[in-house]
């Protein structure tokens, strides 16, 4: 310190330099802090420590803590404060990208929303990709290097690298072997290929526990190209999922979705909408809107497939690629529903779709390629494009991995991503075959399963950190930006690439510019790239369309070379199927919206479970929440049972991605690790399970326990057939008195009247709109007892009632929220008037005046109110208060909270409609539900505008408001669903639909 | 000593109220030797039970003020609980204190006379308990005053539209009264008490408290007087207070709530359950301070009759509501009533019927009605089924009219420890006074004696 005149120090330490001051300097938080956020600490020690520390701070006074906030000297240009700057980036997820439109306030990225010119968002976003804002603020992201467990630096890891290089190179990369997760990145796989130059003899494998490589390999197989396929459903009039949950957990279900949905949207009676046939074993989100479904095992599907060909064949079409193979008949399934099925592809005549969902082995996918051909589907509903930069999630080659790496032919390994000691097929044994590995490097988010076993460990950045690039499934080239400077340190895929294949640190930004460079071509770069990185995206990068020649060879090699037997399953052998789910394949389990967000089907949080039918529950004689071993091929699991109608007989579903050890705070032992069942070679289903009752019962939180509508009008449906005859929906609404009031009613017609339209004919019931709602409005996270106790704080929920036949339901699905009644039953309840009417007709929740007397929610009949039970803000982590949205109020124990149609988001758009001396236009106003939803089945305005589009749907002759006979006069209304059955079917499905439901 | 009551002579065929053979000097010494004598290890023992069990009550309701209601097992439908349970319950048993004292009084009962002064007491510790739970089941506990309409700078009110504002009001009220109904009362027996007292303390708190009584001619005049009045006051109290407590359901739209007979059903109910409480605790004082010649069968059995009344009034309401269910063709409204029956509280709802229609029916029978085991044992059964009304009527929470929101509500152990501290609390206070108070009216008493009658002094007062 070359400073003249006085030196302050700041403690005796620091005169004496002692080095328990030099690590206090070092640390960032003083020795304790830092270590409270280790997994030892339960909710319950955290709360006591916590109460401790308040008790003591408490005894230091009780004056607010002074913090100092100073502002900025010199102001960055781009930044207002108190107003959002918005970024376009892109969420890679496997082989898939998803380009986003970040908020960001003041620096910190607060929301995730869709980029409307992305083609895989289109402007919505799924849950994974709303959640991740949580995911980056996670406090259980890995903050440090460790070497052997022990904390070091990136320094250290550099110069370590750099030794050891040495003599990879040296070697040609002999026993280097990098394992990754799927990527479809020009810049990853730019640097992939210098890799492989660098180390000629290294290996990269990548693997995924839950992948499109069965797609891919299919339609490999079929055509000799590597192709990636992108369905229009849109255009199709009819589709056939097999075993296909592309509403839900297939890749590119936004997309579907809204495809979907518009293939579905009837405004009048002179509408058409697409028909839905679903062939599955578990009840899904795409299985739950079908207007046909078929429950069988999903090792069935393949002998389906094969009968539905020989089906087609017999009713005509060409399938003169299949003369080498035998076709079976459809004795062994339902023949009328085939046959009608086939009548239904054929006649919709080149926009029909059959789609095969990526649990299905290859031989499917090539047969059904074959099928879409011989439809005249492809180019129509279907296209192919080549990905190069996308190489395949080969679970082949993991084995063969293994395989060495057990051989002692592995001394390097190298995780680039990915979790496979969690998550790898139970029966390599990866765990154990790391044992002749001599060096292990993990490169992960988390210091997880994978990360304990390995020598060095280097934290990795959130792709919201990150700099990088993604190819959307139909080319398109997006760009991932970062909205945010690491927040521990991590360091990005495309830094960490470049040093394992140089030896040389460069940053991200370079790697990407270097890759672009190509990409953008000459001209102007810097230009180009801007508008780039405005649009999130290379506008017109869509690779082109290919016509795929069907190898007739492969076909018949790959279909000829499995056999299609008889359903064989009974009760004591069963069916296992492996399912994706709310944490996908286990990479969110840390993630707490995503824990909380109850299955669309099951509605069950925090838990995953195992689904039998009904009729195979009273078999095994199990009730919900048995514990039940659940025992295949030598190994058994025991987890909870639980009975979801539409599940196939003698089948029993589970969902992968739960049961981590090394998750952190949420995840860690949340659920059972069904990967502990999972093998190479029965990845997705197999048959051979039995099913044995232990007998105690375990607790599952489940947000909705009652499955039937009692026949009550709150979802009204009819057939699209029944519409276009009359105007009339079922249950019927029920005779009431005359609704007048007591008092004169205020007018609500002057001004903005803000009022939501709600299509059930779009929504699937994704819970896209919840986590949105979650992050847009600071919702807490309660944890498992506490939605066991029911009190969940969503402000929009899913509802899900069932009706029909138990062991093939019909399922509806309705987002349920505040319905700002204009007469509202809460707010005449409430002594101290803290809910009140505003005079643009919304039922307001006022926080600081709300005493929490709870008598608002027992006098609201759709019960959308939520209360604080406990002050559940305070558990939030320091960092994760990051995420929270500045303009909306974090409730105190003690309030009632609900949805107030985002009046944040209102009040933001009519002070910017003021400042310009104008109206609020149509559409400028979008709630957080409206503009995630992937359906767009959420439309939000001026209900006194009779030119605004939500004016137009309350005059639709579908719309109707639930229990309106009560009088409350809901400001939201919904549009009733529609079926859409085939007339052939109906008659024989005698139909059940007479909504006598339950 | 001039008389309270009415100056009718006693109808011959009635019995006389009060045995023994008791004089003026009689009943004062006996009356007044419970307040004067010394504590007994029994009644310390007592004491010290009634108060440990308050005091968690206290404990509990710490806890709840530290972690907030989550501690408690509501959830979204059921956003009430015990604790609203508790307070209906505790409102109700308070009612036979003042139907006893005023009403009966107005309608010249002389038997109430033995009775009245613990059964108002009991009103007021009832209404004490009842107090405690609307205060904490709040939210935010620290701005629970915002329920009263104080001038403020942001000139915000409460909201009168609501019900539980209006119970404010009721409660509050039925509260003020009653305790001044009651201390009104005991003036002329505080100053019999204060005219016995031996230590200067006694004779200076009684001195205090008995407000320069004297018994003169004047005094009496106008202490009638005011008593009549608080009477009168009182009255309408017993059937308003109740009725307003029953509007916090019947004014929501929940299916089995929404009912207009709520208010007549809830006084029936009240009045029921506290008279099945002056029972229970008449029966004990009657015992133990060998009070028999003051609460005589014939007391406890004109009581029975009433229970038998009000509990046939509660059954009627019972069946009405179902009945209205379905004559109203309400789908909602009859699943709520077949669901109450069949449903998931079921159980409960069946040990209200047991308890509260069943169970009376035995006082048909004048052998069983004037069998002090069985009354005594028939009134803690309709205390517990009133109890478990209440608790019926507050589960229709549970369902209503969107299934998909149904849940099931159990309470947490701090829901049981709360409902049991406040019978500490009540036995407490209630302990205290029968250890410093006359539990009998000594003036009234006196008042029904054969000796108070005008003919033997010729002429009325």
């Amino acid at each position: 310190m070359g400073r003249q005149g006085k030196e302050y120090w700041r403690s005796l330490n620091q005169l004496a330099d002692t080095d328990e001051f030099k690590e206090f300097l070092h640390r960032e938080f003083p020795k304790g802090t830092v270590e409270l956020a280790g997994n030892a600490w339960s909710r319950r020690s955290f709360l006591t420590t916590m109460g401790a520390s308040l008790a003591l701070a408490g005894l230091a006074g009780c004056r607010r803590p002074v913090e100092k906030i100073v502002p900025y000297v010199t102001r960055p240009e781009e930044i207002q404060p108190g107003l959002p700057n918005r970024y376009a980036t892109t969420m890679p997820l496997g082989g898939s990208a998803c380009g986003l439109v970040v908020t960001s306030r003041e620096g910190r990225p607060v929301k995730i929303e869709g980029n409307e010119l992305h083609p895989s968002s289109q402007g919505a976003a799924g849950t994974f990709m709303q959640a991740s804002i949580l995911g980056l603020y996670d406090p259980d992201r890995s903050q440090e290097v460790l070497k052997d467990g022990r904390s070091s630096d990136w320094d250290a890891f550099v110069a370590f690298w750099k030794k050891q290089q040495v003599w990879h190179i040296a070697d040609g990369g002999e026993g280097l072997a990098v394992l990754s997760e799927s990527f479809s990145s020009p810049s990853l796989s730019r640097l992939k290929t210098q890799f492989e130059k660098a180390y000629p003899r290294a290996k990269w494998v990548s693997y995924d526990p839950v992948s499109d490589g069965n797609i891919s390999l299919g339609i490999e197989a079929a055509t000799g190209r590597k192709l990636q396929p992108v369905y229009d459903y849109s255009k199709a009039k009819v589709v056939l999922s097999l075993d296909s949950d592309f509403l839900g957990f297939e890749s590119e279900s936004v997309k579907a979705t809204l495809g979907f949905a518009d293939g579905r949207r009837v405004l009048s009676q002179q509408d058409d909408m697409s028909r839905l046939y679903v062939v599955e074993t578990a009840l899904s989100i795409t299985g739950s809107t079908a207007d046909h479904r078929l429950a069988i095992e999903g090792g069935r599907i393949a002998a389906f497939a094969r009968a539905l060909a020989g089906e087609l064949s017999r009713q005509g079409v060409l399938l003169n690629v299949l003369d080498n193979v035998t076709l079976p008949d459809g004795s062994d399934f339902d023949g009328k529903w085939l046959e009608v099925a086939a009548a239904d592809l054929i006649a919709a005549g080149r926009q029909s779709l059959i789609v095969v969902g990526r649990r299905q082995p290859a031989e499917v996918h090539a047969l059904v390629l074959a099928l879409n051909e011989a439809l005249g589907n492809i180019g129509e509903t279907v296209s192919y494009n080549e990905n190069s930069d996308s190489p395949d999630s080969n679970r082949e080659t993991l084995a063969e991995l293994t395989a060495d790496m057990r051989e002692g032919r592995v001394s390097t390994l190298i995780y680039l991503g990915g979790n496979p000691v969690y998550n790898a097929p139970v029966d390599l044994e990866f765990a154990s075959s790391l044992r002749k590995v001599k060096t292990i490097i993990h490169f992960g988010l988390y210091a997880d399963e994978s990360a304990a076993g390995a020598n060095w460990h280097v934290p990795q950045a959130h792709f919201l950190e990150s700099w990088g690039d993604a190819r959307a499934v139909d080319g398109t080239t997006s760009v991932i930006q970062p909205l945010i400077e690491p927040l521990y340190g991590a360091h990005t895929d495309l830094e960490f690439a470049s040093l394992l294949t140089s030896g040389e640190t460069k940053s991200a930004h370079d790697a990407v510019k270097d890759t672009w460079k190509d990409i953008l071509g000459g001209g102007d770069f810097d230009k180009k790239w801007r508008r780039v990185l405005h649009d999130g995206l290379l506008t017109g990068s869509a690779a082109a369309n290919v016509i795929p020649r069907i190898d007739r060879r492969g076909l018949t090699g790959i279909i000829s070379a499995s056999t299609v037997e008889k359903s064989k399953v009974t009760v004591s052998n069963m069916e296992i199927g492996f399912y994706s789910s709310n944490v996908f394949d286990g990479r969110f389990a840390n993630n707490g919206w995503l824990q909380e967000l109850p299955d669309a089907v099951t509605k069950i949080a925090w838990d995953n479970v195992a689904l039998v039918s009904p009729a195979t529950a009273e078999e095994l004689k199990v009730e919900n929440g048995d514990m039940v071993t659940l025992n295949y091929e030598g190994r058994s699991l025991e987890m909870p049972v639980w009975i979801s109608p539409g599940q196939a007989k003698y089948t029993v579903a589970v969902a992968l991605g739960y049961g981590r050890t090394a998750a952190g705070r949420v995840g860690t032992n949340t659920g059972f690790d069904t990967y502990r069942l999972r093998t190479a070679g029965a990845p997705y289903f197999a048959s051979g399970l039995t099913v044995g009752n232990i007998g105690n019962n375990y607790t599952l939180a489940n947000t909705q326990d009652h499955g039937s509508m009692e026949g009550r009008p709150i979802v009204r449906e009819n057939t699209l057939a029944g519409y276009k005859d009359k105007v009339e929906f079922f249950p019927e609404e029920p005779h009431h008195p005359p609704l007048v009031a007591l008092w004169d009613e205020v007018k609500y017609d002057k001004g903005y009247q803000w009022g939501m339209s709600i299509d059930l004919n779009a929504c699937t019931g994704c819970g896209a709109c919840v986590i949105a709602c979650q992050s847009e409005n600071n919702i807490p996270i309660v944890g498992k007892e506490q939605v066991h106790n029911g009190r969940e704080m969503h402000w929009v929920r899913l509802d899900r009632y069932y009706a029909g036949d138990k062991e093939n339901p019909e399922v509806v699905m309705q987002p349920m929220t505040c319905q700002q009644c204009e007469n509202a039953p809460c707010e005449q309840v409430c002594p101290v008037a803290a809910t009140t009417h505003d005079d643009e007709g919304l039922n307001v929740m006022v926080y600081n005046r709300c005493i929490g007397t709870r008598y608002c929610s027992n006098n609201c009949p759709y019960k959308v109110r939520r209360f604080n039970f406990f002050n559940y803000t305070n558990d939030i982590p320091e960092v994760a208060k990051m995420a929270q949205n500045p303009e909306v109020t974090v409730r105190f124990r003690g309030v009632m909270e609900k949805c107030t149609y985002c009046i944040q988001r209102i009040n933001t758009a009519k002070i910017d409609s003021r400042s310009k001396g104008r109206e609020v236009a149509d559409g400028e106003i979008v709630t957080a539900c409206q503009q995630s939803c992937p359906a767009k089945a959420i439309v939000f305005g001026n209900i006194n505008d009779p030119e605004s589009e939500v004016s137009k749907l309350k005059e639709n002759n579908r719309k109707y408001h639930v229990l309106e006979e009560i009088n409350t006069r809901p400001r939201t209304s919904y549009m009733a669903r529609l079926r859409n059955p085939n007339p052939a079917l109906v008659s024989k499905e005698s139909h059940k639909s007479e909504h006598e439901n339950g | 000593m001039s008389t309270v009551e009415n100056k009718e002579q006693m109808p011959p065929a009635e019995p006389p109220l009060i045995l023994g053979n008791q004089t003026f000097g009689t009943v004062t010494d006996r009356i007044s030797k419970l307040a004067e004598r010394k504590t007994t290890l029994t009644w310390l023992a007592a004491l010290s039970l009634a108060a440990s069990v308050a005091l968690l009550l206290l404990g509990s309701i710490g806890y709840l003020f530290y972690e907030g209601i989550g501690i408690w097992g509501l959830n979204v439908p059921v956003a009430w609980g015990w604790a609203i349970v508790n307070f209906v319950f505790w409102v109700g048993i308070g009612h036979a204190g003042t139907l006893i004292s005023a009403i009966l009084f107005l309608f010249r009962q002389k038997w109430r006379t033995s009775i009245n002064r613990f059964a108002e007491a009991m009103t007021l510790f009832a209404v004490i308990c009842a107090l405690v739970f609307p205060g904490i089941h709040v939210g935010r506990i620290w701005v629970v005053y915002w329920m009263f309409p104080l001038p403020n700078q942001m000139d915000m009110w409460p909201n009168f539209r609501s019900p539980l504002l209006w119970d404010v009001f009721a409660v509050s009220i039925y509260f003020t009264c009653s305790l001044v109904f009651w201390y009104t009362g005991l003036i002329p027996d505080l100053a019999t008490l204060r005219d016995r007292a031996t230590t200067k303390i006694r004779k200076i708190v009684l001195g205090i408290f008995s407000l320069g009584w004297r018994g003169g001619n004047r005094q009496w005049k106008h202490y009638e007087l005011a008593y009549l009045i608080l009477a009168g006051v009182s009255t309408p109290l017993v059937l308003s207070v109740h009725s307003v407590v029953s509007t916090d359901f019947a004014v929501s739209v929940v299916p089995g709530w929404h009912t207009t007979i709520f208010p007549p059903y809830f006084v029936a109910g009240a009045i029921f359950s506290g008279f099945a409480m002056v029972m229970t605790l008449g029966i004990i004082t009657r015992k133990v301070f060998h009070l028999e010649d003051f609460i005589t069968n014939q007391h406890l059995e004109k009581m029975n009759k009433i229970m038998l009344l009000t509990g046939m009034m509660v059954g009627y309401s019972y069946a009405c509501e179902f009945f209205i269910a379905w004559y109203s063709g309400n789908a909602y409204e009859q699943f709520a009533f077949i669901n109450r029956a069949f449903g998931p509280y079921a159980w409960a709802y069946w040990i209200m019927i047991s308890c509260n229609v069943l169970i009376p029916q035995m006082f048909w029978f004048r052998k069983l009605r004037t069998s002090i085991p069985v009354m005594f044992v028939a009134s803690i059964f309709i205390n517990i089924g009133m109890w478990f009304e209440r608790f019926v009527i507050v589960m229709s929470l549970a369902r209503d009219y969107l299934p998909s929101s149904w849940d099931y509500y159990s309470p947490t152990t701090w829901d049981v420890l709360t409902f049991i501290g406040s019978f500490g609390l009540f036995f407490t206070l209630f302990l205290l006074f029968l250890r410093f108070l006359p539990v009998v009216a000594m003036f009234e008493v006196k008042g029904v004696l054969p000796e108070a009658d005008p003919h033997h002094k010729g002429g009325s007062h």
